[in-house]
């Protein structure tokens, strides 16, 4: 299995608060040691690995992760703790998750 | 249906009508049902019943709806001679919310927490029992976060592990006006809250009804002030070659 991370780089250059966040959890819980790979999207620049990816897997946001496991389609996860939950199987808390989704998701908004 | 087909199938279904997008939706999927919020989203109904009359449909009840509402959702359901599932947010984690924070906490920090609990997982918890829904998202509800939502997505969020799950918006492209048009047009059943100014309608205490000139977005968490897009990726950076 090879887990991809994407982060990302804004327009005006600064880091991704979001981002900085996740890699912060991933390191503090050692769960980046399972991360094989890291990439950029760099909103200055279209063709930087983590936007190329972006745009292979029709992702609209960061960060996210790409696992492979060899069988079938690479799955993408735009939750990290879905991502944690499902690929690391570790145990997360419900209500944390949905805050997540709730945060990361405005277009929610409506339903 | 992978990745590759979904951006095709999206560049397609942008010129195409709400109801030729619906038409095609339920004949792909079996395991579909539409989110029916109480408000006027209504037309998708009265849409998908001319096409498949046993389509599923699924409403968040969160607890804090205006009783018009659960009595529009009522009428709905007689009128249509549907079953609608209504899906409830788990007791214990509003005991606990509503014990720490009290009934109003939305109005302290902000509307997430209480929308994670009471409309995320009711949502969540239906969404994994389906490989596609169907939402009455548009891009005039907010031009900040809706503006570039697709008429067919893959929805990562919600899909079940090693799974795909497929979110239709057959409304996308549709305007608040042609919405209306519709439901005139056909006699479509309506919210009454609609008639006392009322144009987006969600919970009871974020839910106010707005001026002429105002934006239907100005009559929700009116008391939020404008958070940035922290996490999109500029659209035209990953779409353009």
């Amino acid at each position: 299995m090879k887990i991809t991370f994407v982060k990302k780089i804004l327009s005006d250059g600064s880091p991704c608060k979001k981002c900085a966040d996740v890699i912060e959890k991933l390191e503090s819980s050692g769960q980046m040691a399972r991360i094989d790979e890291v990439l950029v999207a760099d909103e200055r620049d279209p063709q930087s690995p983590g936007m190329a990816i972006a745009k292979k897997f029709n992702v609209d946001r960061a960060p996210f992760f790409v696992v492979d496991t060899g069988k079938g389609e690479p799955q993408v996860y735009t939750v990290y703790l879905k991502f944690v939950k499902e690929v690391l199987e570790q145990q997360t808390n419900e209500k944390d998750e949905l805050k997540e989704i709730m945060q990361n998701n405005s277009d929610l908004d409506f339903l | 249906m992978n990745t590759l087909n979904v951006i095709d199938l999206d560049n397609h279904l942008q010129n195409q009508t709400p109801q030729q997008i619906l038409q095609f939706a339920l004949g792909e999927f079996d395991k579909i049902a539409l989110s029916f919020s109480g408000a006027e989203d209504v037309v998708l109904v009265d849409m998908a019943i001319r096409i498949r009359p046993d389509v599923g449909v699924f409403c968040l009840d969160t607890g804090r709806l205006h009783a018009e509402t659960y009595q529009f959702i009522e009428k709905v359901r007689k009128h249509y001679g549907i079953q609608i599932d209504i899906m409830f947010p788990d007791a214990d984690a509003v005991r606990e919310l509503v014990s720490q924070k009290g009934l109003f906490s939305f109005y302290e920090d902000n509307h997430q927490e209480c929308c994670a609990i009471r409309k995320i997982g009711p949502l969540k918890k239906k969404l994994l029992t389906l490989d596609a829904w169907v939402t009455g998202q548009r891009k005039d509800q907010s031009p900040g976060t809706r503006a570039n939502i697709p008429v067919i997505q893959d929805d990562k969020v919600f899909a079940r592990p090693g799974e795909k799950l497929t979110k239709f918006n057959p409304l996308a492209n549709w305007t608040l006006e042609q919405v209306w048009n519709y439901i005139r047009a056909y006699e479509v059943p309506y919210n009454p809250l609609h008639e006392r100014g009322f144009i987006s309608i969600g919970c009871e205490p974020c839910t106010r009804p707005v001026g002429p000139g105002q934006h239907e977005r100005e009559g929700r968490w009116w008391w939020e002030e404008a958070t940035k897009k922290e996490c999109g990726l500029h659209a035209s950076n990953i779409k353009g070659e």
